[in-house]
């Protein structure tokens, strides 16, 4: 299997940070979407590990130990993975 | 090179918001400025100067916060504009100091990593190191510093730790412009810089495996709780609301008994003629209604202060986001809508927290549809009279409660309209909010930010509205006729010439033309409307204030048009409220909103559209209601 497939199999089992459980560690798979800039700057990087503390209209997680709030269009641009 | 530009290096503080920026800069160079918790306090290039160990003396830039070099916001575009050397009147800054903060290296390093690109000599301010090793992080500031090839300094600037140790390593010669050693050829510089900050982080700055549950999480828990949340959310601007009302009170009766001293001084002094009645009324009397306003002011923006550096504010803005969407506001825009219950101007003012200009703007409009506390007076007045009771039973607390929720619900409704008539902004804006831990509140920078509040209302807008109070009191005195009352002088003023034109304008709304004097009166400020009404009416004045109005009803109810039909029937009374809910009476408002909104268009056009459409809701009441029997 090429790396590339490999990936997108990995990506297509992902999931938006809006999915993903209250409470749950997850690990950031890919940004995909018009801020995924604005989103890294923030931190939102791609392999860093974020904890959702709260959904609801907008989120909050917990990223190396800072609490952001964010939008669930922004969220949306996140595809996580569980941990482990 | 001459002496005086070796003497004088400049050096540049740049960090993403809330790194502490602020903190070092003040720390660095003695100036006293604000520290927010929110993002972006510092919107311009704030510049000091502070010394080397050896006394040499440096320029300080504290450049505003930004989170990349990208220039995606104007702040980001002056950050790089300066460090580039391109911001006019600013050569290349000498030294760059990167302030970061240490429990966040993994967010913070990405701009350092910029920095260093751009070629420039760099030391790195690794703030806040109390804070990340109580998080179980293990720093390792040699290691970082070799990595990197830049000096490393950790410290602690709200502590005033590290602050001799960073100026060591501002000392001739300065550190030059480090390799870069993460960007290898034709590699993505955004992947290449994530996949060194990675391994760096790894290296040194390990974290505990285990996800800490901090205070600040113990305290988010029950404040973002979805209800508890919203109880103590309540609660507390329930009594900061309270507060500032009830303390306020007590400062406003100094001065206003002051004003009455030196009034009564300066009469005492002067011979009676025009010259005494334009210090007294005018000067004295219109500085007044200005410095009455300070405590409010002072107050609010000293809880304002407090939320802020605790980090509170933006708990809030998180949970009243939702709230403020319906009507096209971000939860940005609760404080200022919110201050705007106790004075629609530290509203306005505080409306500078919002990114978005459009909002911004939104905002300012509709502030002043949250009712003040200046037309309290004007309500206690009428619904007694509306109701035939004395003051203070449940059935006016309803009225007054009914007035508010008027009031709000058409700002909101208002500020829907508008900001669809506005259109997006340029950057599409999304709610994106950092929460900081809660802090101990830094009393010294509150303080002095409330101060500086304080100075400049009472500077700018005491200018514009002491020119103001001078026009209205001339229009109330000339032409003079001698040997009359002050009714009669009154009616036969200018003020009162104009009263008498514009009856035809009042009357659909029920008014009769003394009543249009006595609004155009409280253009100045509205609480003017119950003593001008007084003594249009001829009430005689004594000292107790509800007193006063008690006397001034009695006079009311008895009053009549020519033909013998009573003025203010309970339809013509409502009709008066439902205007005193919308018009915007007050210069002062109108004044502080042509310099925030940076446009005398948007202050006018405000002015004349809030006077505009509670004439129109008037008409509708009253003729409305004639229509339908009342």
């Amino acid at each position: 299997m090429s790396h590339a497939l490999a990936t997108e199999l990995e990506i297509d089992s992902a999931m938006t940070l809006n999915q993903a459980k209250v409470g749950c560690d997850v690990q950031i798979r890919l940004l995909s979407g018009p801020a995924c800039e604005r989103l890294r700057d923030l931190g939102f990087c791609e392999q860093l590990q974020v904890r959702k503390i709260a959904g609801g209209r907008n989120l909050i997680c917990s990223i190396c130990g800072t609490r952001m709030a964010i939008s669930r269009e922004l969220a949306e641009q996140v595809l996580v993975s569980p941990l482990g | 090179m001459t002496q005086s530009s070796i003497a004088l290096s400049t050096i540049a503080l740049i960090g993403n918001p809330n790194a502490g920026k602020t903190t070092l800069f003040n720390a660095l160079t003695g100036a006293n400025q604000r520290v927010g918790n929110y993002a972006g306090v510092t919107v311009e290039v704030k510049s000091g100067e502070t010394y080397t160990p050896h006394g040499r003396k440096i320029r300080v830039l504290d450049l505003p916060g930004c989170y990349s070099l990208r220039a995606n916001s104007p702040d980001e575009k002056v950050a790089l504009d300066a460090l580039s050397g391109t911001l006019p009147g600013e050569a290349k800054p000498d030294l760059v100091v990167c302030v970061v903060d240490a429990s966040n290296l993994e967010r913070h390093l990405q701009l350092t990593l910029q920095v260093i690109e751009l070629g420039l000599p760099c030391v790195l301010a690794l703030n806040m190191v109390d804070v990340a090793e109580r998080t179980g992080l293990r720093l390792d500031p040699a290691k970082l510093s070799e990595e990197l090839g830049i000096p490393v300094v950790p410290m602690q600037a709200n502590a005033k730790k590290g602050i001799v140790e960073l100026k060591q390593a501002l000392r001739l010669p300065l550190p030059v412009a480090s390799e870069i050693t993460w960007n290898s050829e034709g590699a993505d510089p955004e992947a290449a810089r994530r996949d060194f900050i990675i391994r760096l982080c790894e290296l040194a700055a390990r974290r505990p495996d285990a996800h800490q549950q901090t205070l600040s999480d113990q305290i988010d828990s029950a404040l973002l709780h979805p209800i508890l949340g919203w109880v103590f959310l309540i609660g507390i601007f329930f009594t900061v609301f309270w507060a500032i009302f009830s303390f306020a009170e007590i400062p406003m009766g100094w001065i206003e008994s002051g004003q009455g001293a030196l009034a009564g001084w300066v009469s005492s002094l002067m011979a009676e003629g025009d010259l005494r009645s334009l210090i007294v009324d005018g000067v004295i009397g219109g500085a007044g209604g200005v410095i009455v306003f300070l405590p409010q002011i002072v107050l609010l923006f000293l809880f304002i202060g407090l939320l802020e550096s605790s980090g509170y504010m933006s708990r809030a803005a998180y949970l009243m986001d939702g709230v403020m969407a319906k009507a096209g506001l971000s939860g940005k825009s609760f404080l200022p809508l919110f201050s705007s219950y106790a004075c629609a101007i530290p509203g306005v003012m505080a409306t500078r927290t919002i990114d978005s200009a459009k909002e911004r703007l939104v905002t300012i409009f509709v502030a002043p549809w949250m009712s003040c506390s200046a037309r309290l007076p004007v309500y206690f007045l009428i619904i007694p009279l509306l109701l035939h009771e004395k003051e203070g039973t449940w059935k006016q607390a309803l009225v007054l409660f009914g007035i508010y929720a008027l009031g709000t619900l058409t700002a909101f409704v208002v500020a829907r309209l508008l900001r669809g008539r506005l259109g997006e902004d340029i950057t599409p804006g999304h709610f994106l909010l950092e929460l900081p831990p809660y802090r101990k509140p830094q009393w010294s920078y509150i303080l002095r930010h409330v101060l500086d509040r304080a100075l400049a209302f009472v500077k700018k807008a005491g200018t514009v509205i002491l020119g103001l109070s001078i026009l209205l009191w001339a229009l109330s005195t000339y032409p003079k006729k001698d040997g009359v009352d002050d009714a009669e002088a009154l009616a036969h003023s200018a003020m009162g010439r104009i009263g008498e034109v514009i009856e035809p304008v009042v009357k659909p709304l029920g008014f009769d033309g003394r009543m249009g004097t006595a609004i155009l009166t409280s253009f100045a400020a509205r609480e003017v409307f119950v003593s001008s009404m007084a003594i249009l009416y001829r009430v005689d004045e004594s000292d107790d204030e509800e007193k006063n109005r008690s006397l001034l009803r009695d006079q009311l109810s008895g009053s009549k048009w020519p033909d013998g039909r009573p003025i203010f029937t309970p339809l013509a009374l409502v009709s008066l409220l439902v205007f005193f809910i919308y018009a915007l009476q007050c210069l002062p408002t109108t004044a502080v909103v042509a310099r925030e909104a940076g446009s005398w268009k948007w202050a006018i056009g405000q002015f004349v559209f809030m006077t505009a459409f509670a004439w129109v809701a008037s008409l509708l009441v009253f003729q409305g209601g004639k229509l339908l029997g009342f």
